[in-house]
């Protein structure tokens, strides 16, 4: 009942903020209907980068995960480093380092820079994740492996990992909504992603608003999508 | 009398953790078909005498000879050995993704190289003597307290071990399920086992061990019949016995 409720407030609010717009702004949707397959172009891109960049983060997420809990020290600080570096540092900083910095020395694909920098940047906060996975598991279950005569890496994969995958879930999927977001700065070095799509619909058709609004209900779109097939994977894989 | 063979001897071991000695010197024989309860005031050193003995803690110092071996500090050692020596812990440590039938079948797979499958069957086998074959498929989470430790038991004993190690396997249940997992042990006590026992219960020293280790301040300070243990004018067990039934 209460969420009729606030439902109806905001569908409210919003229609009054827009009648209100309109008042000065001429909206004109009809322009952007010619230019729906651009939206759909963009979305996509926006996909495939964003998958491919998380598939990537992940690899990077382990490695760093497995160097900082490392009995080897200088393992250790390497992945601390690693996290610092890029936690401590803007993506937009990192795309542009990638691009325009490695890019002036060796040849760079725009697309692969993108998923290079979303991957590096994603990863360190993907390791960090299933670093507090592997630490949640309950260490007398690493104990009672030890006890049954299992070796180190028995116990990873027989005992460790399976759980603490399954306690990354949550906040893995939450990650890759990030990343869909952080992803829109890809369109700085003109990557042709969602942002950049609807960027170049609104100088093309002056519909500038209009191009805004439909990206803005494109990404929320996307994002809830992946929030729902996430819940869905957390429940299927949920230990009794 | 057919003397009974020594399955394990604990010569001297020795733990100080931060400078804080807490076993000094246990030397002691476990022979075949023993069953010894050790008891003593908490912090005496049970938990890490127990520990000790299948490495789980390593000993400063001291040695433990399996059916006259040493056990070498060396990884493959070490596995042959825990996997002769069954361990029970307090708090289950049951395998929380693992289905209970996985979770006894999972030494079998992962040290005898078991394929899953006859595995399964020996674990089903093994829960149901200790009346769980209603379980099989439940995961641990969805068992009482006394059903769990019965899996850790079960557990321990699909690997047929030549001796099991109990660390205090009731003091984490409710009083009303000590009873199910005594009468495990009790069965086990019958068909002969070998089994170190760290308890606090006087019923599992009295009735189900034939020996009483004492352990204070680290140190064994009486290995007798509990008989003998019961009966002791010594002070510092009257004094132990009357502060255990103080608190129960």
């Amino acid at each position: 009942m209460s969420k009729i409720t606030l439902g109806i407030i905001v569908a409210g609010l919003l229609w009054f903020s827009y009648s209100s717009v309109s008042a000065v702004y001429p909206f004109n949707w009809s322009t952007l209907t010619k230019y729906y397959k651009l939206f759909l172009d963009g979305m996509v891109t926006t996909l495939q980068l964003s998958v491919i960049a998380l598939a990537l983060a992940v690899i990077v997420g382990i490695a760093v995960a497995l160097a900082r809990d490392s009995k080897v020290n200088l393992l250790r600080d390497a992945g601390t480093l690693y996290v610092w570096f890029f936690r401590n540092m803007p993506l937009l900083v990192v795309i542009l380092l990638v691009y325009y910095g490695f890019g002036s020395a060796v040849n760079v694909d725009r697309f692969w820079a993108g998923v290079i920098s979303l991957s590096l940047f994603e990863g360190a906060y993907v390791g960090e994740i299933f670093r507090a996975g592997i630490d949640a598991v309950p260490s007398g279950e690493k104990e009672a492996g030890e006890a049954m005569g299992l070796y180190k890496s028995q116990i990873m994969f027989s005992i460790v990992f399976p759980q603490a995958f399954r306690i990354s879930i949550p906040p893995l999927i939450g990650q890759l909504v990030t990343l869909i977001k952080d992803s829109s700065l890809v369109s700085v070095i003109a990557l042709g992603d969602l942002t950049m799509k609807a960027r170049q619909v609104g100088t093309q058709t002056l519909a500038v608003f209009e191009a805004y609004i439909v990206l803005a209900a494109c990404y929320l779109v996307m994002t809830s999508l992946v929030s729902l097939a996430g819940r869905i994977l957390e429940r299927r894989l949920a230990i009794p | 009398m057919n003397e009974r063979k020594v399955i394990l001897k604990l010569s001297k071991l020795t733990k100080s953790f931060d400078a804080q000695a807490v076993l000094k010197d246990v030397s002691f024989e476990v022979k075949e078909g023993d069953v010894i309860a050790v008891l003593g005031a908490s912090g005496a050193g049970k938990t890490t005498l127990l520990r000790c003995i299948n490495n789980l803690i390593t000993p400063d110092k001291g040695e433990v000879s399996f059916k006259g071996t040493q056990v070498q500090r060396t990884k493959h050692s070490i596995r042959a050995f825990r996997s002769r020596v069954g361990f029970v812990f307090q708090r289950f440590n049951l395998i929380s993704h693992l289905k209970i039938i996985d979770n006894v079948a999972l030494p079998l797979v992962k040290v005898k190289n078991m394929s899953w499958a006859d595995a399964r069957k020996a674990a089903e086998i093994q829960l149901g003597q200790v009346g769980l074959a209603d379980k099989l498929n439940n995961h641990p989470s969805q068992l009482s307290g006394g059903q769990q430790q019965r899996v850790g038991i079960a557990r321990a004993l699909v690997m047929n071990p030549d001796i099991v190690l109990l660390d205090e396997p009731t003091s984490a249940l409710d009083p009303s399920l000590v009873g199910e997992v005594m009468r495990v042990i009790r069965r086990l006590s019958s068909e002969g086992r070998t089994m170190i026992i760290v308890t606090h219960e006087v019923e599992f020293a009295k009735h189900i061990a034939n020996r009483v280790i004492f352990l204070k301040n680290g140190e064994v300070s009486a290995d007798c019949s509990p008989d003998e243990f019961f009966d002791s004018m010594s002070e510092e067990i009257a004094e132990f016995l009357t502060d255990l039934s103080a608190i129960v």
